[in-house]
Formats: structure tokens, C-alpha cells, sequence
């Protein structure tokens, strides 16, 4: 935040005078507020201010070396020291009252309106996390979206896991509310674009417990997974189409 | 060429070796890297879920994730941004079991709907949340205090004086210090690419 120039450092001095909740005469510098209200936004909210548990730090280590010898791994005893205690913030009392009536709580009630009015207008019907890391590992898909049933079958709901690698998407689907199909009777996954002129089938299942399906499209094409109630193909059937019994559907994006 | 990686990573002072001891389970590993990262990936989880118990359960299978993918980790990249988008991504999925829908059509789904979930914090969001935390743990005990019961108690320079016992001036000059530091240690999330790497790099 320091600048050579005299303007920044007086810049920077409003800023840094803005934190620490001195009244300032003039208003800042519109750029140095919005900076100023995002750091506010996640200094002021009391989760960041949590502390784990003193034993976290024992639960993970004995996950780990479970899974460790699980897994047939050596794991050598170290000569590390142990973790020095929680570096703890001195406890404020609880008689300690929180003001409400700082300018501070105004931006934040404003930023936090308009937090929430960015979040319900993104609401959705799934939720899509696309994973951000590069780190190259199978178990980890990028992307897990909810599955929801429809009218036909309303207690189904499961999840589907996205991976997209070179030779095209897996989609691992988990949907265990769906009654197992078998004889001449099956189910079978499509991906569907968004106007409904495009379906792609992406494999048949009798039951949908963690099936992987792949698909040869791009989700941004075909964003819409569906899942039809299927017969085998009779002579009114030929090509063996979707049914368009669509019991369970989720959105990959789009 | 090959570039040798480097000795340490980053910004925590993690040994390469230690992640590699790491990547075999060892104890002692395990335990330094959750000394360095364990109080920031819990600060992600908690930021996502709100919920001390369920953030130590994400940073719990945080952790765990990262050991068993620690084979594949890079050495090159920084560890932090890696650790942060783990924990991300496991707090929304806790997040999602937390809010367990019942089964509805889409179509036919109103907005108040269980199942219609907001969007979580972006990537960059949650790693400037552990930006901020990390900026905060290297402040000195004394000024980190003071910026703790300003920030998260809304208490006046007055008023933390008079509740840790020292001048109003005292508090102000540690005031000032703590968040020169903070203005100097953040300036990155300003100034964008020129600044650390979000973790989807």
C-alpha cells in the first residue's frame, strides 16, 4: 500500500487512519473504500477469528497413520517435536458488548446486503464447485453436483461427480434412492443441451449406485444430466431412444 | 534443465523433506504441517460452514485428502494455495451433506427450497480469507489484541483501553503499527496478478 508519491502516502495514511475507526474529514478515495469495506467484510466476521481445537492437530495424525498402516504404509516415528500449544488470542470477557452503532457496522450491513443479494441471485437449483487446483489426482473430480428427483421418482436424490480428462468426461454417479432395474427393464444417462435439441446418451445401469459414465461432449454443450426409465428396444423402438421417463436430473453448468 | 525445487515452501517455512516425510505419513510431518497450515485451513472451513465443529471435521479430511494426494503435490508450487482449495472444496461438500434437500423437481423447486443452495465463496474469496488470517497470526500478541477486539469485538480505541489496562494512546499506537502491517502484508490482493497466485493457478 505505500507509495513515493505524497498523494499515496496520504492515500495510505487515510486508509490505514479508515481501519482503525478514526473519523477521517475527508471521504476516501472510492477505490481505497471498496478495498477497504472486502477487508472489513472479512476481518470484521467472526469466523475468521475462531480458533481449532487443542486435539485437532492429534485427530488428524491418528487419521492419517490409520490410513497409513491401512494401506501397508511404513510410517517411521520422527524425531519432529510435537506442535508448540495453540498460539492463542488472549480471551476477551463475556461482558464485553459489541457496538453496534459504528460507522464500520453501516458498510458491513451494506456489504453484507449486497452479499446476500449476489448470492440469491445466484441461487440455483444444483450447485456446481469447480475444482480450482491443478494437482493432478483421480480421486478428486472437479466438480460434484446434487442430483435431484422428479415427479416420477421423488425420493431419489444422489450425487454426480465431474472429472474431465483428455479422452473425455467421467461422471461418477451415486443415486442409491433409485429402485435397482433389471430383466428388460434398465436406466439410462444422457446429456441434454439447454434448448433440448441436443441428447446425448452416456451409458445404461441397472441400479445407479456409484456407476461411471462417460461422455464424449462438452458440459458447456450439454449441461443438463438426465436420467430416463428404459425398456429394451421392441420393434416400435428401434434405435432404442430416450423413453422420456426422466427420473432424476441435475445441471453440470450452464 | 530441470529447475531444482526449492529448499522451503514458501511462505510457512515447510521443508521439501518434511513434505515428503509427509507423503509417507510420518508423524512428525504430519504434525509440523499442521502447525503451519492447520489454523488457516481451519479459518476456510469455518468461513464456508460457520461451524467449529463441522470446520474441524473438513479440516480433519483437509488433511487427510492432502496426504494422500501429497505423492502428486508439485514441490514447486506453494503448498498454501493447494491446501486452501482442498479445504474449500471439502466444506462444500460437508456443507451440502449439512443441508440434506428432499427430493424435488427442479422445475417445480421454489426459491426458499433446502435444496437451492448459494453459491460458495469463489476460490479467490476463501484464499483471501486465508490471506487475512495469516496476516493477522504474524502480527506481535500485543497489536493482534488490539485489531482482535476492534475488528471482531467493535470496540473503540477507548474502550480497549480501558478493557486491556493500558493508555488510550498505547492502544492507538498499536493500533496504527497493526495495521500498517496488515495494509503492507495484504497489498497483494489489491494489486491482483502481480500478487501471490490464487489457488487455481
Amino acid at each position: 500500500m505505500a507509495g513515493n508519491d505524497p498523494d499515496d502516502r496520504s492515500r495510505d495514511a487515510d486508509r490505514i487512519n479508515y481501519l482503525m475507526g478514526d473519523d477521517l474529514d475527508a471521504p476516501l478515495h472510492p477505490d481505497d473504500q471498496a478495498e477497504l469495506d472486502a477487508f472489513l467484510a472479512l476481518v470484521d466476521d467472526p469466523s475468521l477469528w475462531d480458533e481449532p481445537g487443542p486435539d485437532l492437530g492429534d485427530r488428524i495424525v491418528s487419521a492419517i497413520a490409520e490410513e497409513a498402516r491401512e494401506a501397508g504404509l511404513v510410517r517411521p516415528t520422527s524425531a519432529l517435536p510435537p506442535p508448540p500449544p495453540a498460539d492463542t488470542i488472549s480471551a476477551t470477557p463475556d461482558n464485553v458488548v459489541p457496538l453496534a452503532s459504528r460507522r464500520r457496522n453501516r458498510i458491513l450491513d451494506g456489504i453484507g446486503a449486497a452479499l446476500i443479494g449476489a448470492a440469491a441471485a445466484t441461487l440455483i437449483a444444483v450447485v456446481v464447485t469447480r475444482d480450482d487446483t491443478s494437482t493432478p489426482s483421480v480421486a478428486e473430480p472437479d466438480a460434484t453436483i446434487t442430483i435431484v428427483g422428479t415427479e416420477l421418482q421423488p425420493d431419489a436424490s444422489g450425487t454426480a461427480k465431474i472429472t474431465v480428462v483428455e479422452s473425455g468426461v467421467r461422471i461418477e454417479l451415486d443415486v442409491p434412492g433409485l429402485p435397482r432395474r433389471d430383466g428388460d427393464e434398465f436406466y439410462e444417462a444422457w446429456l441434454r443441451s439447454v434448448d433440448g435439441e441436443g441428447l446425448v446418451p452416456i451409458g445404461t445401469f441397472h441400479d445407479a449406485n456409484d456407476v461411471v459414465l462417460w461422455a464424449g461432449v462438452t458440459i458447456d454443450d450439454y449441461p443438463i444430466l438426465t436420467v430416463t426409465k428404459e425398456t429394451v428396444a421392441g420393434p416400435k423402438d428401434p434405435n432404442q431412444g430416450s423413453s422420456g421417463e426422466v427420473v432424476v436430473r441435475g445441471q453440470l453448468g450452464g | 534443465m530441470t529447475v531444482p525445487p526449492p529448499a522451503t515452501l514458501y511462505d510457512r517455512g515447510v521443508d521439501v523433506a518434511v513434505l515428503r516425510s509427509f507423503s509417507r505419513g510420518d508423524e512428525g510431518a504430519v504434525r509440523e504441517i499442521y502447525h503451519a497450515y492447520g489454523r488457516l485451513v481451519f479459518t476456510v472451513a469455518n468461513r464456508i460452514l460457520n461451524n467449529r465443529s463441522l470446520a474441524e471435521e473438513a479440516s480433519q479430511q483437509t488433511f487427510v485428502q492432502a496426504w494422500r494426494a501429497a505423492s502428486t503435490f508439485d514441490e514447486n508450487r506453494e503448498m498454501g494455495p493447494w491446501l486452501a482449495t482442498i479445504a474449500r472444496r471439502v466444506a462444500i461438500d460437508i456443507h451440502r451433506r449439512e443441508a440434506r434437500r428432499p427430493a424435488t423437481s427442479i422445475e417445480t423447486a421454489s426459491a426458499s427450497e433446502p435444496a437451492l443452495v448459494a453459491l460458495p465463496p469463489s476460490a479467490e474469496q476463501t484464499y483471501a480469507v486465508w490471506q487475512v488470517r495469516e496476516a493477522i497470526d504474524a502480527l506481535p500478541p500485543d497489536e493482534r489484541q488490539v485489531v482482535r477486539l476492534q475488528h471482531l469485538q467493535q470496540l473503540t480505541h477507548a474502550e480497549i483501553a480501558e478493557e486491556i489496562g493500558v493508555p488510550l494512546g498505547t492502544v492507538k499506537s498499536r493500533s496504527f503499527r497493526a495495521h500498517k502491517l496488515l495494509a503492507a502484508r495484504l497489498g497483494h490482493l489489491r494489486d491482483g496478478p502481480d500478487g501471490h497466485d490464487p489457488p487455481d493457478g
